[in-house]
């Protein structure tokens, strides 16, 4: 009986293994994606108002929202070299009051529009995003025309706007993130008017009524914006609206701007940003290049794609996944009028900082050894292929990336030959750029705290220390026997 | 827009189909886009919701459990769960399903509350059988061994880690436990030190079992799709998946007493002194809580709110930073503050100021104006979350989580539009009152 108990037993147990769990064949392969389906983006109507304003219109049907980009084509390198940072005080001082509403109006005001409304400050250009529950359009534009007609740069306002920037910059002064990428800026913009983005809270003392005005006066002009507005009104209607409430604005000659191309460093260099007592550490490795063609920015972008453009890249792979000595590790390109910027931006454990930066200078000198496989090259291409439309999905997200896109003045093909260009990009040109690019002296940054990060790097030969403002400390160098010497 | 009359159109996804209906969303103060529900036979509720303006599609997958489901000395169970259904199940290695999300172009993420675990991604609309491939297999088989569980419960320390080094992290426990008082809803949802380390494999195996089953989920699919297909599919991947146990979703109701508290906490990591406020409120999607919703738009939310104003307003600033808002966990939902400030003597004009600011607005009606600038903050983040199509997968498994009817969905907005001034004047003597405050004041060291 015992022996037919333990059959039975034996049998259900294999034919258990057998049977459970039971999967259908379906299961056990993905399943092949159907035909990609042609993307239609949004028709995107030009015009030019008698002001010389541009204006491009995207008609959304039933878009319960609308979303006004104001371009001013004059970022923070045109801010003079004392005081540095005047764009962003403009910027700091607009849409806080005009002069016939006060801070408070305004503050309700945009509330009661369901209202969203902000400025950032770049290299090239000033982006002002206004964003607004559809019904209320004629008031969103009646205010935006008070921005730009009647700002308030009063005394009052004035300091306010002072304090409150100083305040935030020394809070961001804490913080690795900020205060690393801030340096890297300053390494790779050194002497080149970009420079002036790195500012510090020590300027804004010399944040004067003068130049904010002057500033204003100059670069915010009809004949130097473009405005892209996103909602549910034809091209016709939103033009004429747009013209009733800026037609007052007045263009003037601009000055001629020139700026000189970004310059490639001359040598590798490593600069340690202390931050006291932060528990956090970024690395930022980074290059310039100049202003590429729109061909070869797609070999960038692909290049990008292989060694950190998202979790399943290179650099996160490693660092992360495999390592787990970052908490993240991405790669980025951006683009200006003077050049480009390729950085490698890592969250590292501090305590892993050493071989954190060893593998992410190996992943990169990989990169310009040996060429990604071809597997690679075609992922990462359907990566920027396919993600293109989830990028666009959102109202505001489709206007900003239109508003980026001409302040940059990519021209009409960038988009209309995306998924062409694209998908020229072979493993060659992807291996040339990485060469040319990546073979570049680079500039490393580590930010952190100093007396927790500087006993994890002795494997560097020299580096020099900066306090969290940016200020040279001193150098340290390795002998022959390997002590670390300081010199100031 | 059920309720008037709207006609109910049953449609097949498949024989396993119990119920499918068909309405636009939503009522009459917003606009109207499709959307179609069904529940197989094995309870798995399934959503539906067509927009084809562009190529994407999003799949949302939210399962009914949370930390608020987990055991007694077991905190932290269900944030493990959720890394665990990236570790592999029969037919998907390890983290490969970020890869075949990422391959494929799409975006992907997983969030853990104490109520429910989402898994969302976003994919160009070829793509929708690979998700569906993807998530019904970690629903049915997935793999749960030693070294997956290890490392996930090394990632789960790492994140304690992190985050119990960040100031007020601390406080914050401490005061949900005053506020809370039982483990179920007290405790924090990246779990204890001492209960992730007790955790065990099988610990992990039976919430599976018990939570991760067709009937305790909600499969949403909002975007480009074809009707026919995406039927086809959705019974081919999730209707053989086998109905789990029943599993509990009630709590035992609340035993409070109704008078002020106020407690003191030091918090080593702070730089700063610092309160807590709470008040015990209305349960979610209770009758009340529509204008306890309202209520938190004019006590926080804009830059023109009372309370916002009250605290850190430009010309009488006394708190550093100050945020407030409605916190739900499962059945309970309380209106909770924070400030932080300089010293324990602002600490308490900021108080008092709070409760001033509260007593004004018990004694006088709010005006029209404000009541309809208030509606209209709420409306358009309402519609912000309706905005995309991931967006929309997530507010609508959401929506049924929380509302377990979906008839009263399209109705929602509706409910609070209709709020009046006089229910605001009613809720805030109801539930803002000093014998229902909790305060923990927060020192430093």
């Amino acid at each position: 009986m015992k022996k037919i108990r333990l059959r039975f037993a034996v049998w259900a147990v294999l034919s258990g293994m057998f049977v459970f769990p039971q999967q259908e064949r379906f299961r056990r392969s993905p399943p092949p994606p159907e035909p990609l389906q042609e993307l239609k983006l949004p028709r995107i109507e030009r015009a030019v108002l008698t002001n010389q304003l541009a204006v491009s219109i995207v008609t959304r049907e039933n878009a319960p929202f609308s979303s006004l980009q104001l371009i001013i084509f004059a970022g923070e390198s045109l801010s003079p070299n004392v005081p540095a940072g005047t764009a962003t005080f403009v910027a700091s001082l607009l849409g806080r009051g005009t002069l016939v509403r006060s801070v408070s109006d305004v503050e309700e005001f945009l509330d009661s529009i369901g209202g969203a409304f902000s400025i950032s400050v770049g290299l090239d250009h000033i982006l002002l995003t206004f964003h607004f529950m559809e019904e209320y359009l004629d008031p969103a534009l009646g205010f935006l025309s008070q921005v730009l007609l009647q700002p308030n740069f009063t005394r009052a306002e004035i300091d306010y706007a002072k304090f409150t920037t100083t305040y935030n910059l020394l809070a961001k002064e804490k913080d690795p993130d900020f205060v690393a990428r801030r340096h890297l800026s300053r390494m790779l913009f050194q002497n080149h008017p970009y420079e002036k983005i790195a500012f510090s809270s020590d300027v804004i003392k010399a944040w004067n009524p003068t130049s904010l005005a002057d500033f204003f006066d100059r670069f915010y002009r009809p004949n130097n914006a473009r405005i892209i507005f996103t909602g549910s009104l034809g091209f016709n209607v939103a033009t004429r609206k747009i013209s009733q409430y800026l037609n007052l604005w007045q263009p003037r000659d601009l000055p001629p701007i020139a700026l000189p191309p970004l310059k490639v460093p001359e040598k590798e260099r490593v600069c340690l940003v202390d931050v006291p007592q932060s528990r956090e550490c970024m690395a930022y490795v980074g290059t310039v290049f100049p202003t590429p063609g729109n061909s070869e920015r797609f070999d960038l972008a692909v290049l990008n794609q292989v060694l950190g453009g998202t979790p399943t890249s290179r650099l996160f792979m490693n660092l992360r996944e495999s390592k787990a000595f970052a908490n993240f590790a991405y790669s980025e390109a951006e683009f200006y009028r003077a050049g480009g910027v390729f950085l490698v931006r890592a969250k590292v454990r501090p305590e892993a900082i050493a071989p954190a930066l060893q593998e992410i200078r190996k992943e990169i000198r990989i990169l310009t050894k040996e060429p990604a496989s071809s597997l690679e090259i075609e992922q990462a291409k359907s990566y920027l292929i396919f993600n293109f439309p989830l990028q666009i999905e959102r109202y505001d997200d489709f206007s900003r990336k239109m508003a980026e896109n001409q302040a940059r003045n990519d021209g009409e093909e960038f988009w209309s030959r995306y998924y062409e260009q694209v998908m020229l990009v072979n493993a060659d040109r992807v291996f040339a750029t990485a060469q040319k690019l990546l073979g570049q002296p680079l500039i490393l940054v580590i930010a952190g705290d100093k007396s927790v990060l500087s006993e994890r790097l002795t494997d560097l030969e020299t580096y020099d220390v900066f306090d969290a403002k940016g200020q040279f400390q001193y150098t340290v160098t390795k002998d022959k026997k390997g002590a670390a010497h300081e010199a100031r | 827009m059920f309720n008037h009359g709207q006609r109910r159109t049953r449609v097949g996804i498949s024989l396993g189909l119990v119920l499918v209906f068909a309405a636009p969303l939503l009522g009459q103060f917003g606009p109207s886009f499709p959307l179609t529900y069904a529940r197989l036979k094995n309870g798995l509720v399934v959503i539906l919701s067509e927009d084809p303006t562009l190529p994407v599609v999003s799949v949302a997958v939210a399962y009914n459990v949370g930390s608020v489901h987990e055991p007694f000395g077991k905190a932290g169970l269900a944030y493990i769960m959720e890394n665990l259904m990236f570790r592999g199940s029969a037919n998907v290695a390890p983290f490969q399903h970020f890869n075949f999300i990422n391959r494929a172009g799409g975006e992907l993420s997983a969030s853990t509350s104490e109520d429910r675990t989402i898994f969302y991604q976003t994919v160009p609309s070829n793509q929708l059988a690979m998700v569906l491939w993807l998530e019904s297999d970690r629903m049915r088989f997935l793999e749960i061994n030693e070294g997956a569980f290890e490392r996930a419960r090394m990632a789960l320390l790492d994140d304690l880690l992190q985050k119990r080094s960040e100031p007020y992290y601390d406080s914050q426990l401490s005061f949900d436990q005053l506020i809370y008082s039982d483990f179920a809803h007290s405790h924090p949802v990246l779990g204890t030190e001492e209960n992730v380390r007790n955790l065990t494999v099988e610990d992990a195996r039976n919430f599976y079992a018990g939570y991760y089953a067709p009937n305790n989920a909600v499969l949403c699919i909002t975007g480009n799709f074809n009707k026919l297909s995406v039927r086809e599919l959705v019974a081919r991947y999730f209707e053989t998946i086998p109905r789990g146990k029943d599993v509990s979703q009630s709590f035992d109701p609340p035993v409070y007493t109704r008078q002020p508290v106020i407690k003191t906490f030091q918090d080593v990591l702070a730089s700063a002194p610092a309160f807590h406020m709470g008040f015990r409120i209305a349960p979610p999607f209770s009758n009340d809580f529509y204008t306890l919703s309202i209520v938190d738009y004019i006590l926080f939310r804009g830059r023109s709110s009372r309370l916002t104003r009250r605290l850190l307003g430009r010309d009488n600033k006394i708190a550093y930073e100050a945020a407030g808002g409605i916190e739900k966990r499962k059945d309970r939902a309380i209106y909770r503050i924070f400030c932080v400030v300089n010293n324990m003597a602002m600490a308490e004009r900021c108080q008092e100021a709070i409760f001033a600011e509260l007593d004004r607005l018990k004694r006088t009606v709010l005006s029209e104006p404000d009541l309809v600038r208030t509606k209209t903050m709420f409306k358009r983040d309402y519609l912000e979350r309706l905005s995309s199509s991931r967006e929309r997968a997530l507010f609508l498994c959401e929506s049924f989580l929380a509302l377990r009817n979906f008839d009263d969905v399209p109705l929602e907005l509706d409910k609070y539009m209709k709020v009046t001034a006089n229910d605001i004047v009613g809720i805030l003597n109801r539930y803002f009152t000093a014998d229902n405050s909790i305060i923990l004041n927060v020192k430093t060291k």
